[in-house]
């Protein structure tokens, strides 16, 4: 019998409904496994590892324990009074800290919002608590969402991966993915830029699910890229996630980018199998040019092979069910998915910390200035840690006038024939007409904290193949599938086309199904092996 | 290949950036930014045509899933206050900052 | 001699209800310091821009009145980056290289005849806030930001401060009369950049020229496009070269002074805004723009000479405000005709109540309708000329009809023979000693007894008439 708080949402909806549990008992399920893997909490002081810190999750930045008390009473009492308590009654949730909610802090996981407490709640976070869910806390994050390992964030200790606390979860949505693989939370909300919720969804194990652009609100989402910028999901199974989406997704007033599209019942056909699905293989998502993990140097190589090989067996798994692979699919642009990348996301993220300026809210410098322009730089030079600056001085470079070499425009139109690479392999009347692309999520699993941490491009390339997704908008959702040999979850990717969650989420679901008794879907993180089942 | 980002170009960043660096972090930074430079210059190597338009937004937005655009109605600033108390100095309800800079060419 | 080449930067305030991007009451003046603000217009971490459909319809048909060649079927937002407090997301969201329109123009009457006056572009933009010193400190207030504007650039086709002023003030007058913008120069709602060169009469050179900021009426905009004239020609003369400068217009000293230079390289790094969609217009709602015009001032004014006979003078009067030329129409139909007497009334007494009043036409409890009933109560004599003007003023206070008020105050004119006669008879009783001198030759004391007359009246009687029954009885028998 796993804890309550180990156990997928769908489920303990179903329990609580029955009456077998309250949203109390799975709160404090969730506040006790908080409690025996979480470790210290972080802070902005200046960061001296301690021995422990290697074994522990830090998944959070605040746990909201009152708050989370109250809606969890809030549920029960509804339910004794006979009300509907919403889809996702007394589900924990965590919220990534990019993510603004009324009357706690927000801080992007930077020392230039450590005291801004939102006036407002995000849109999806609103749509959560109006289902009924329980927000646990703030997870921790990449410094605005800029990274791919959580190591970035101005509260330290970084958030460790369950599996080997001693690897990164990945991120920038580190803190949502290590939570929900250690119990912790039951779900989480968080954000997918380049693969912020994929990536670390694929090292902690977990499902990660990146919507179409525009199919949830980012109102409230403290914007990094605004054109790249996705609410995602972090769940346990594919069913949670369809379940949740439902709950987020849709149209809202506060965003002109929410599209005005239907949100379909995404369970309906979650079970419908993959018989005569056309799902592709490309290999460009298997061979490219990134840097080599030794030199640095840009080179064609190849992805790890346990992670290539838990492709091929996942196709082979799916084929067995009937769907019909199309191996051989054309995606020639995936390769310029970073390299776009590093030029649009920087300029969006330039302009957007331009308000971060120590005049409205946030880190003022303390103490004397000359002037308002010193102000900035002194509130900005010390309230931005170092990628937020990269991101700052590299958007400036490539958008400013006397040096600008049209790299923007370049990137945008680069951004049209990754677009274009999608629209191809998924268009009804072309020559592959898949239902989904099936490709790895990263290109290798977690690696060490601070093996990559410092060198920017590396952690870059670490979205290789993300990335592209977020360049043409396309939904993606990684899944769990297999560990490699030293004992580390491999992500695999289904990649679809605009609005057609249901389509990936079915043949995820069908994954899952055929792979339900594989051995390592018995296999729990480590953290984890320390904490007795209650 | 030589850093495309010079020292000079940096401080000229640096400067539109607003940000006060100390030298060791500028010197990193600088060097974290000709690293990405290089793989920036990959974008180089694709032929473009130029019939390509360029992408704002990866989905397009045909009339049936455009959001319509915003009814001319005032809502109440109930935030007003919630929103002043973030900042960090206030006087009779203005926001506080020390004075422009003057670069007066006279 | 010079000649000025003059061209205008205007941005025009939209009277919208609501905030360009967000749900706050966008007019803020006389209210206290960040009041109207909410987390977008204050640029908090997380919120996104929401456009005001009614901005897209003010500007669009601000651009077809200026006979915009092109109202785009898209246009797009863009960002101009810049730190400066008053602007709390550090860029601002305003439209750039694909603005809403292109290449319209303004005919603005001059005394030697209408000059076109070229549009090159018009595009959509959000307000910044405004910032106060206070000792070495500067105060920010965010209620004015999310206001929206639309900025208006003229061609260099003005040539001197007159026709500058011209142009603000037709503008100012069409703004209003579209209902685009209550446009009141010391409130902000329209303000005016001028860009001003010389060069030697005749010739068609485009100069160096200076940028003049930071006038807020149409005095100020005319002197400090004179001075800057005189500045310029005196420099030239001298041998001395024009340096591309933006000057600040002091309107308390008169006097343009350098503006210290804001940034020594103002680049904006402007990008499209990712936040928001482009504007989309299709042919049929460009179209429907255009249909739904009104017809503008100048036409009306063309129309009002033609088709009533107006003096130049009158049409002018009357077309501008929008409000009163409907209500000379609707005044004239009610009349069945007599453009010119009504034209009369309006300009003489209800002009006159109007600026009173601080009303516009538009808003009169006095309605056309009441005005006819009254110029047709004169014409007929039921009621004297007085009594038709004082009506007006009880007409606008009470809200009643001109009837009602007549009967209710018993104000109809005696043009009775008998009664007349009878206070006649009454007056030249009880003064003897007048119809004695008057007997005697001093007929000029006629009029005194008219006024008598009236007097006991209560200036009802028709002064005709009792001069004539005065007469009758006054001739010796």
């Amino acid at each position: 019998m796993t804890d309550l708080c180990d156990r997928p949402a769908h489920e303990l909806v179903s329990l609580l409904h029955s009456g077998e549990t309250s949203a109390q008992a799975i709160l404090e399920s969730t506040l006790a496994r908080i409690d025996a893997v979480e470790g210290r909490p972080p802070t902005t002081a200046p960061y001296l590892e301690q021995p422990d810190d290697r074994t522990r999750v830090h998944a959070y930045i605040a746990v909201t324990r009152d708050l989370a008390r109250q809606q969890a009473q809030a549920v029960d009492d509804r339910l004794a009074a006979g009300q509907d308590p919403g889809p996702l009654a007394g589900i924990p949730v965590a919220v990534k800290d990019i993510f603004c909610v009324q009357g706690t802090p927000s801080t992007a996981g930077s020392r230039i919002l450590e005291t801004f407490v939102s006036p407002y709640t995000a849109t999806p976070v609103a749509r959560l608590e109006a289902a009924g869910a329980v927000v646990v806390g703030k997870a921790n994050l990449d410094e605005f969402a800029f990274g791919s390992s959580s190591e970035s964030s101005a509260f330290l200790p970084p958030p460790g991966n369950p599996w080997d606390p001693r690897r990164v979860p990945g991120g920038s949505s580190g803190g949502s993915a290590a939570a929900v693989a250690a119990g912790e939370a039951v779900v989480s909300l968080g954000t997918d830029t380049a693969g912020s919720v994929r990536q670390p969804a694929a090292f902690c194990g977990v499902v990660g699910l990146k919507p179409t652009y525009g199919r949830v609100s980012r109102y409230g989402l403290i914007a990094f890229a605004s054109s790249l910028d996705c609410p995602a999901l972090v769940t346990r199974d594919v069913e949670d996630a369809a379940l949740v989406l439902g709950v987020v997704a849709g149209q809202d007033a506060k965003d002109a980018t929410a599209a005005a599209a239907p949100v379909p019942d995404y369970r309906a056909r979650l079970d419908a199998g993959v018989a005569g699905l056309r799902i592709g293989l490309s290999p460009d998502y298997i061979r490219l040019r990134f840097p080599d993990p030794v030199s640095g140097e840009l080179r064609e190589q190849s992805i790890a092979p346990e992670v290539e090989a838990a492709v091929h067996e996942a196709a082979q798994a799916l084929a067995a069910a009937g769907a019909e692979i199309v191996e051989g699919v054309p995606m020639p642009n995936t390769r310029f998915g970073v390299p776009a990348y590093f030029v649009i996301s920087r300029v969006e993220a330039a302009s957007n910390l331009h308000r971060y300026d120590g005049v409205k809210y946030g880190y003022r410098f303390p103490g004397e200035v000359t002037d308002l322009k010193d102000l900035y730089r002194k509130s900005r030079g010390r309230g931005f840690g170092p990628q937020p600056k990269l991101r700052i001085l590299m958007g400036m470079y490539v958008s400013a006038e006397q040096y600008e070499k049209a790299y923007y425009p370049r990137a945008l139109r680069v951004r049209t024939r990754i677009r274009r690479d999608f629209e191809q392999a998924f268009d009804p009347a072309g020559p592959y007409r898949l239902d989904a692309l099936l490709t790895p999520t990263t290109p290798a699993t977690a690696f060490e904290i601070g093996a990559v941490y410092g060198d920017s491009v590396l952690m870059q390339y670490a979205d290789l193949l993300t990335v592209p997704g977020n360049h043409a908008g396309v939904p993606g959702l990684s899944l769990p599938a297999g560990l490699d040999r030293q004992g580390l979850p491999i992500g695999i990717q289904l990649l679809g086309a605009d609005f057609h969650e249901a389509m990936l989420m079915r043949v995820g679901r069908a994954y899952e199904s055929l792979t339900a008794s594989a051995g390592w879907r018995r296999a729990r993180p480590a953290v984890l092996q320390s904490v007795g089942s209650s | 290949m030589p850093d495309s980002i010079t020292p000079e170009i940096f401080r000229h960043l640096v400067d539109l950036a607003a940000l006060e660096l100390d030298e060791d972090e500028a010197e990193y930074l600088r060097r974290q930014l000709n690293g990405q430079l290089k793989a920036i210059a990959e974008l180089e190597s694709i032929e473009l045509d130029s019939e390509t338009a360029v992408t704002s937004h990866g989905v397009p937005y045909p009339d049936a899933i455009r959001p319509p655009l915003r009814s001319d109605v005032v809502r109440p600033a109930h935030e007003a206050d919630d929103i002043l108390a973030q900042a960090p100095a206030t006087e009779d309800r203005y926001i506080v900052v020390p004075d422009i800079p003057h670069t007066e060419l006279e | 001699m010079y000649e000025a080449v003059i061209g205008l930067e205007t941005h025009i305030q939209l009277n919208t209800r609501s905030k360009i991007f967000c749900a706050c009451k966008a007019d803020s003046w006389g209210d206290a310091p960040n009041t109207n603000i909410c987390p977008v217009c204050t640029g908090l971490p997380g919120v996104l821009p929401a456009l005001n459909r009614a901005v897209v319809a003010k500007a669009a048909r601000l651009a077809a009145a200026m006979h915009v060649e092109r109202l785009a079927g898209e246009s797009f937002f863009a960002r101009k980056n810049y730190f400066y407090p008053d602007l709390p997301k550090g860029y601002q969201i305003s439209q750039y290289n694909e603005p809403l329109a292109r290449g319209g123009y303004l005919d603005v009457p001059l005394p030697d005849g209408e000059r076109r006056v070229h549009i090159w572009k018009l595009h959509i933009e959000e307000d910044a806030g405004k910032t106060v010193h206070r000792g070495d400190r500067r105060l920010i207030d965010f209620n004015r930001c999310g206001v929206p504007l639309v900025e208006m650039v003229t061609g260099p086709d003005l040539r001197s401060a007159d026709e500058a002023a011209q142009y603000v003030i037709r503008l100012r007058q069409l703004l209003r009369w579209l209902d685009v913008s209550e446009a009141d120069m010391e409130k902000g709602q329209l303000r005016c950049d001028a860009n001003v060169s010389i060069r030697p009469q005749g010739s068609t050179e485009l100069n160096t020229k200076t940028e003049i900021k930071n006038v807020n009426s149409i005095d100020s905009l005319r002197q400090a496009i004179q001075t800057e004239i005189a500045r310029q020609s005196r420099e030239t003369e001298s041998g001395g070269t024009i340096e591309a400068w933006t000057l600040e217009w002091d309107e308390d000293e008169g006097v343009l002074r350098k503006m210290r230079s804001k940034e020594t390289e103002a680049d904006y790094r402007y990008f499209r805004e990712p936040d928001l969609l482009p504007i989309q217009l299709s042919e049929a709602e460009r179209a429907e723009v255009v249909e739904a015009l009104p017809e503008l001032p100048l036409e009306r004014r063309r129309r009002f000479v033609e088709e009533y006979e107006l003096p130049d003078y009158d049409a002018e009067i009357l077309t501008e405000e929008r409000s009163l030329s409907e209500y000379f129409e609707a005044a004239v139909g009610a009349l069945a005709g007599q453009p010119k007497i009504v034209s009369n009334w309006l300009m003489n007494d209800v002009l006159r109540l109007l600026r009173e009043r601080g009303l516009t036409a538009g808003s009169l409890r006095l309605t056309p309708v009441y005005l006819a009933e009254i110029i047709r109560m004169v014409q007929s004599k039921d009621i004297t000329t007085n009594t038709g003007k004082d009506l007006l003023d009880k007409i606008e206070t009470t809200g009643r009809s001109p009837a009602e008020i007549v009967d209710a105050e018993a104000l109809r004119q005696v043009t009775d023979v008998d009664a007349l006669g009878a206070l006649a008879r009454q007056v030249l009783a009880e003064n003897p000693d007048q119809v004695a001198q008057y007997r005697s030759g001093k007929t000029a004391l006629i009029g005194w007894f008219v006024g008598q007359v009236m007097k006991r009246s209560g200036g009802q009687a028709d002064p005709q008439k009792a001069r004539q029954l005065l007469e009758e009885q006054l001739r010796p028998s």
